[in-house]
């Protein structure tokens, strides 16, 4: 009785063996093809991002130039006809801009500051509450809502005298 | 089953990656960049801000915000480098009452531990965002030169975070596994790693023991300095924009915050241009204004000068290398420089092409530089985890086919079925037809190789189907199939469809070359790839003939009458003028030959138009590329 218990031991296992195995390797081919969707899906979300990513990175280099603008017509006068045609060309630019999804950021002076959309360049004593911005040093720019970048301010500071 | 995080836990960047489908990927934190500054602040209005957002506001609230803190995390407050770290920080540090640090940030005094796990939180809830899903393991890196306090302080910092620390790995061996070092050999690595704020070397001995099957990553020296990195490579850059400046204009623009702001933007453009290019101009227009009026920023900057700049810092770097490898222990590893097997370059700064030169001078090999030097660290981290959570032994390990798979067609061309580096198991199958009319059989070559031409390629198999009707050339359908199973063999079927006949080939050893055999045919496809482009033009261009002159005298027989005798005699001049020639090597004659005949056809089409409706047979279409 014994003895033909032991014998059947061997097969039993190597069944087991193979059931674990084929549960193993089912798991296996289902992850798999698992993987494999959910890939598709994420390599279409990533080629869209890449896509947004491409116009990011022409976008930021862009706004340079829109920057030069703004002191170009500044230093020459928006009322001269140079000034004017340049003041033309940017609006221009701006526009061919926005319809990417460009949106230009501003700091009003006396808004409170907040990193989400603004980076700090210095501080500067003034009669304005602690931490409110003072003034904007360079504007910022969103690209479809997200910050490609911040506008660069100057924060107030609390008067030391007390 | 729940992912572990690989975190690359750095002194000014952090990073991370998880494993997915049995590859390493790097996470985007929630504001979507690939990096986050290890920085945490509490803002003014009593907020705790963390990474990108503490980094902006830096400058305004500098006594709480707390960056590097790494710098202090396991140390002893009487550590000589804290006390040398303390004086250039602006945030406050203290001895806690163990002996150990404490920095305060607001109101509270915390451990960097407690600092560290914020940055660790911040991680993890955007990897949690981005992946869906609870991660409540991590495999953290830290620097080979940490000790045991230093380890056990960072993984307390993960453990604040939420995360069960599944392992500490050193930054360089993170990198190797990157590489796919933690293979089965004995390998002398050395990993230079040049951050934005420091600068690592490393040595590790990688020793396998065959019979146990284990690995063993030994970290045989480590060097570097703590405060040297690509951030003082942009301050020299911009210090020297803003002098030379001054040296031509005569004005300062250093107190004025957009002009530096603009400058620093500019800088750091150049510097990243000059990695690719020889030259880089600086255009910066109405940078600032004196009594005559506004002035702009015209400078242009090249590589050589921008090496000139910094290549103290570099040899500097260079010197510590040959300090960590070649001086006795414990400072260094005592090795010579040409025992070491491989070297890994980590860190931004090191795209720099100097930088690369000054390694490879040294070592007189070329370093491992494929992945982003930025990320690899973290990749290596999650690439540990994948071995921790099974994923890497898991996932059925897949092969790719080393070499193209390929069919020979008309002029001995070998047209590719599946191209080298697909991963297999996989199938390809394509239509071929009958390069002559009435052609019964056709003879099925398979080769393997890069060279366009396949008597150039490895023959793998060639076998004959017969018992094609007979019919025109490009008539007959015969569907090609190659299938490599995830063995590696490959089977080539070829089926005619009209007749339903069909034969197999089975070949084993597709995949199996070594690696030698690989490199040697991949070499010589690069060194004949300018003569075999030509050679294969000249087949197409033969090709095309042939198929002209078969088309043209079609046309003549189909034509009958309807044409001149004349117009016949004249083309029928033209063929002979290219049947004559097309069997020559000369490319510019069959071309020659094979316009003018394909004019005068025209004169068909022509005369056919003139009087009657055009015989849709007159022109058949380009026959498919047919087989032999």
């Amino acid at each position: 009785m014994d003895e033909e218990i032991k014998n059947t031991e061997p097969e039993l296992d190597e069944l087991g063996v193979c059931q674990k195995e084929r549960d193993e390797y089912l798991a296996g081919w289902r992850r798999a093809k698992a993987d494999l969707a959910n890939f598709k899906k994420e390599e279409m979300e990533r080629v869209q991002k890449m896509v947004k990513m491409g116009n990011e990175n022409i976008v930021r280099d862009v706004v340079a130039i829109l920057d030069s603008f703004d002191l170009g017509i500044t230093a020459t006068g928006a009322e001269s006809a140079a000034g004017k045609g340049m003041m033309l060309i940017k609006t221009q630019l701006e526009d061919a801009l926005k319809r990417h999804g460009l949106q230009p950021i501003r700091a009003e002076k006396g808004t409170m500051f907040d990193p989400t959309h603004h980076e700090a360049l210095g501080e500067i004593e003034s009669e304005l509450p602690d931490g409110v911005v003072v003034e904007e040093i360079e504007r910022g720019y969103s690209l479809n809502e997200r910050v490609i970048r911040p506008v660069r301010v100057i924060v107030s500071k609390a008067k030391q005298s007390k | 089953m729940a992912k572990i995080l690989g975190i690359d836990l750095g002194t000014t960047n952090s990073a991370m990656a998880v494993m997915e489908g049995g590859e390493p990927k790097i996470l985007e934190n929630h504001e979507g960049n690939r990096t986050t500054p290890s920085i945490v602040a509490m803002s003014k209005a009593n907020e705790r801000l963390i990474g990108l957002l503490a980094k902006r506001q830096a400058v305004v609230n500098p006594k709480n915000t707390i960056y590097s803190v790494k710098r202090l995390i396991g140390r002893k407050f009487k550590d000589a480098e804290v006390q040398r770290d303390r004086a250039l920080f602006p945030f406050e540090v203290r001895e806690s009452v163990q002996g150990g640090i404490e920095v305060k940030m607001g109101e509270t005094w915390n451990s960097p531990e407690v600092i560290s796990s914020m940055i660790l939180q911040k991680l993890k809830a955007d990897a949690e965002a981005k992946l869906g899903e609870t991660i409540d393991e991590a495999v953290i890196t830290v620097p080979a030169y940490f000790d045991d306090s230093q380890r056990q302080a960072t993984k307390n910092a993960g453990e604040i975070a939420g995360f069960k620390v599944r392992r500490i790995v050193n930054e360089p061996t993170a990198a190797a596994f990157a590489y796919g070092m933690n293979r089965m050999k004995n390998e002398k690595i050395a990993v230079y790693d040049f951050g934005g704020g420091t600068f690592d070397i490393s040595v590790l001995e990688i020793g396998f023991d065959a019979e146990s099957k284990e690995q063993t990553v030994e970290v045989k020296a480590t060097g570097g300095d703590t405060h040297l990195g690509g951030d003082d490579f942009d301050k020299r850059i911009i210090d020297h924009l803003i002098a030379e400046y001054k040296k031509q204009e005569g004005v300062d623009v250093s107190k004025d915050p957009l002009a530096v702001q603009r400058l620093k933007e500019a800088a750091e453009r150049a510097k990243h241009e000059l990695s690719t290019a020889m030259e880089s101009e600086i255009n910066l227009p109405y940078i600032t204004s004196d009594a005559s009026g506004p002035k702009h920023f015209v400078m242009k900057l090249s590589r050589a000068k921008l090496e000139s700049l910094v290549q103290d810092m570099i040899d500097h770097s260079i010197a510590l290398v040959k300090e960590a490898v070649t001086a006795a222990a414990p400072k260094g590893a005592g090795l010579k420089i040409e025992d070491i097997n491989e070297v890994l370059l980590v860190g931004g700064q090191t795209r720099m092409p100097a930088i690369q030169e000054a390694v490879k001078k040294l070592f007189g090999k070329e370093p491992h530089k494929g992945i982003n030097p930025d990320e690899v660290v973290a990749v290596g981290a999650a690439v540990q985890a994948g071995i921790l959570q099974g994923d890497v032994k898991d996932i059925l390990l897949l092969d790719v086919t080393p070499l193209t798979l390929s069919i020979e067609t008309l002029g001995g061309v070998a047209t590719p079925m599946i191209q080298k580096n697909t991963t297999v198991p996989t199938a390809k199958t394509q239509v071929f037809s009958t390069a002559a009319d009435n052609q019964t059989s056709v003879e099925v070559h398979i080769g393997q190789g890069e060279r366009p031409l396949m008597a150039d390629n490895k023959t793998l198999a060639r076998f004959i189907l017969d018992g094609i009707p007979p019919s025109p050339r490009g008539m007959p359908q015969v569907e090609v199939t190659f299938d490599i199973d995830a063995n590696g063999i490959l089977s080539v079927s070829a089926k005619d469809k009209a007749s339903g006949k069909s034969q197999t080939v089975k070949i084993e050893a597709s995949t199996s070359l070594n690696k030698e055999e690989i490199e040697r045919l991949k070499q010589e496809a690069a060194t004949h790839a300018a003569e075999d482009q030509k050679k294969r033009e000249v087949i197409e261009i033969k090709n095309q003939a042939e198929s002209l002159v078969y088309v043209a005298e079609k046309s003549l027989k189909d034509a009958g009458d309807k044409v001149t005798a004349e117009l016949k005699d004249a083309i029928t001049k033209k063929i002979e003028r290219v049947k004559e020639v097309k069997d020559k090597d000369d490319a510019e004659v069959i071309k020659q030959a094979t316009q003018e005949l394909s004019t005068e056809l025209q004169k068909i089409g022509e005369m056919m138009y003139k009087d009657t409706k055009p015989n849709p047979e007159a022109a058949g279409p380009q026959p498919e590329q047919p087989t032999q």
